[in-house]
């Protein structure tokens, strides 16, 4: 099968954009020319493509980097043209000097961040900043959904609805919750919570429809893509199809009433890292499918829904890195992030054979 | 025989450690999993505690090894030099199991690896397992040992590692599966039961042997093991380098697991001779 999958994309190269990057997470498109992207150690910069310089973006949030936080996604408002909104997740202490995830919004003027707003302080407090999740994408009613990961040494509190670890929240860009949450009404019930019984959700894609996809990793195995829906519980972890790193039973059940089920698996894991959907026609092999970066497998999970099942192809294996995140340009070309202290920002271009 | 009786007394504490350490956590995530209604019976409590047993245990089991290792030549000098009593093994395994535990968190992840650890009641209760194998040991070097306990040391560790691939293979097909590089969903029905047939039945085969080996010290039940696992082995390179198939390393541990028995049995059929002569 790879060496099929390798002659259909042989015409596929990979363009260095920039290099050097330093725990490069995410990113966005300011103009067809310009990529803003933010760095975990708490740095947001803006590559010219075409000349690949590099210029530093001032006024960051001040992040906690440690072992998976820092600053994390950065996502350009719909409206960015009209109104220069930005927003940015990322991991810090906060005024009781807890470490949470946290979500701002800032409009950028000049290469700096403006009238910055914290419009989301997680109630999901830990001890390291990990599992954070983290991923934002916007609904077609103009709220905004937020990742909130398991923290990890706190994933039976996925299924409580007391807190924020593992939830998808829903929000107003204003940070205010909006009425038709499903919780709102629910005692006790955070009234953010969109979805819950998650895990460390990277993955995020709205589609013009207003479905909503997600994936999710697992621990050793079981990462999950997930069709969400609002109010409904994922299982984490009282069903999994993983166990712990250290070996150790999570759960026996991969299967519960009142507990959805993924469209897709992955064992072993891949370590699935972004997402987005390809409807464009530069790319005309992978119109229409799920492109799905993973850290562990090295490579795009190109996924297809053929009748009622999820078909899954290995592409860009070649590249041989861990792949952080995916990204398409106004005029439809596609960008990779390779994960690391020495990350690389690629454009993937196709060539006449 | 007065000399190895330590190290092997060491590796027999260390296990029973590990059998009392590890069900705090499945207990941990069986009370968890039933306070959320979920279907929790005598089956899956026992899938839990057994898959924890091997797969955390073993990691855990190295672990343990080291640390009593250190903490019982410590307690064995203090005993000569300074005070004795027979509780210093059980303190000192207790504490050591306890200092552990804490300092893989603080210089690791920083995050609980075992989440029977988490609460109070988990960490007294991981420190008696210590206490427990500091007992054990003190036991097992209070009076000299004969070669027999030395084999069966040994081959309970090795069933032990194998006991992990039984589980896998009756309980969790599809991760046993990927662990031998099968993505188990896509191949024919057919496949599927071949494998999960004959995979399932070599591995529970090789476990009984080994078992039966250790509580009857016959030979010829190693032996028996000792020659499925260097089969296995030899097929493995004439697949790779007559047939073809893709390079893979799982030739080591074949030949590991064939001839460790083959050397049990070798020196159990060794001792009954010198005995007859």
């Amino acid at each position: 099968m790879s060496f099929f999958v390798n002659l259909i994309f042989a015409n596929y190269q990979f363009e260095t954009i920039a290099s050097n990057l330093d725990d490069a997470w995410s990113f966005d498109f300011l103009n067809e020319n310009q990529i803003i992207f933010t760095e975990q150690p708490g740095k947001i910069k803006i590559v010219t493509i075409s000349s690949g310089e590099i210029l530093n973006v001032e006024g960051a949030p001040k992040v906690q980097y440690a072992s998976q936080g820092g600053l994390s996604e950065i996502v350009l408002d719909p409206d960015f043209k009209k109104n220069n909104i930005l927003y940015l997740t990322y991991s810090a202490l906060n005024e009781s000097g807890k470490s949470t995830l946290f979500l701002m919004s800032a409009e950028l003027s000049n290469n700096s961040l403006i009238n910055k707003k914290v419009i989301f302080e997680a109630n999901a407090f830990r001890r390291v900043p990990i599992h954070l999740g983290a991923k934002i994408d916007f609904l077609p009613d103009g709220t905004l959904l937020l990742t909130s990961g398991d923290g990890f040494d706190y994933k039976e509190q996925a299924q409580s609805l007391n807190n924020h670890f593992g939830k998808i929240i829903r929000l107003n860009k204003d940070g205010s919750v909006p009425s038709d949450n499903p919780f709102v009404d629910i005692p006790n019930a955070l009234p953010e919570i969109f979805s819950y019984g998650h895990r460390n959700m990277q993955g995020l894609v709205v589609m013009e429809d207003g479905r909503i996809f997600e994936h999710e990793h697992g621990p050793r195995g079981g990462d999950e893509f997930n069709l969400i829906e609002p109010g409904k519980n994922y299982g984490w972890p009282a069903i999994t199809y993983g166990i712990d790193y250290s070996g150790a039973v999570i759960s026996p059940f991969t299967k519960m009433d009142g507990m959805e089920q993924p469209l897709k698996y992955w064992v072993p894991s891949i370590a699935p890292s972004d997402m987005i959907y390809y409807d464009g026609d530069l790319y005309p092999e992978l119109k229409n499918s799920f492109l799905v970066t993973a850290l562990k497998s090295r490579d795009v999970k190109q996924i297809k829904k053929i009748n009622s099942l999820f078909s899954e192809e290995s592409i860009f294996s070649n590249l041989k890195s861990r792949l952080r995140s995916i990204g398409i340009s106004p005029s439809g070309e596609m960008y990779l992030l390779t994960d690391g202290r020495k990350g690389k920002l690629l454009k993937v271009t196709i060539t006449e054979i | 025989m007065k000399i190895a009786k330590y190290p092997f007394a060491v590796l027999v504490a260390a296990l029973l450690t590990v059998a009392l350490t590890t069900p705090i956590s499945s207990f941990a995530n069986i009370i968890w999993l039933s306070s959320m209604n979920l279907p929790v019976n005598f089956f899956s409590s026992l899938e839990i505690i057994l898959f924890d047993f091997q797969r955390l245990g073993i990691i855990l089991y190295g672990i343990i090894i080291i640390e009593f290792a250190i903490a019982f030549s410590l307690a064995g000098l203090a005993r000569k030099y300074v005070f004795d009593t027979k509780y210093l093994y059980p303190i000192a395994g207790a504490v050591i199991t306890g200092l552990t535990l804490f300092l893989l968190v603080e210089f690791t992840t920083q995050t609980e690896i075992l989440s029977g650890n988490r609460t109070l009641i988990g960490k007294v209760l991981h420190c008696f397992a210590g206490f427990a194998g500091g007992y054990l040991f003190y036991f097992l070097i209070s009076k000299d040992r004969e070669l027999s306990f030395i084999i069966r040391t040994l081959g309970t560790i090795y069933a032990y590692l194998i006991l992990g691939l039984v589980l896998n293979w009756i309980f969790t097909p599809i991760i046993a599966a990927s662990d031998f590089g099968f993505v188990f969903n896509e191949l024919s029905s057919n496949a599927q039961n071949a494998l999960l047939r004959d995979f399932s039945a070599f591995f529970v085969a090789t476990f009984l042997f080994s078992i039966l080996g250790v509580i009857t010290l016959n030979s010829a039940w190693f032996f028996s093991a000792g020659i499925v696992y260097t089969c296995a082995g030899i097929f493995n390179l004439i697949a790779i380098y007559i047939y073809g198939t893709d390079f893979n390393q799982i030739f080591i541990g074949e030949f590991f697991l064939g001839i460790f028995p083959i050397a049990l049995g070798t020196i159990i059929s060794y001792q009954k001779k010198k005995a007859k002569v």
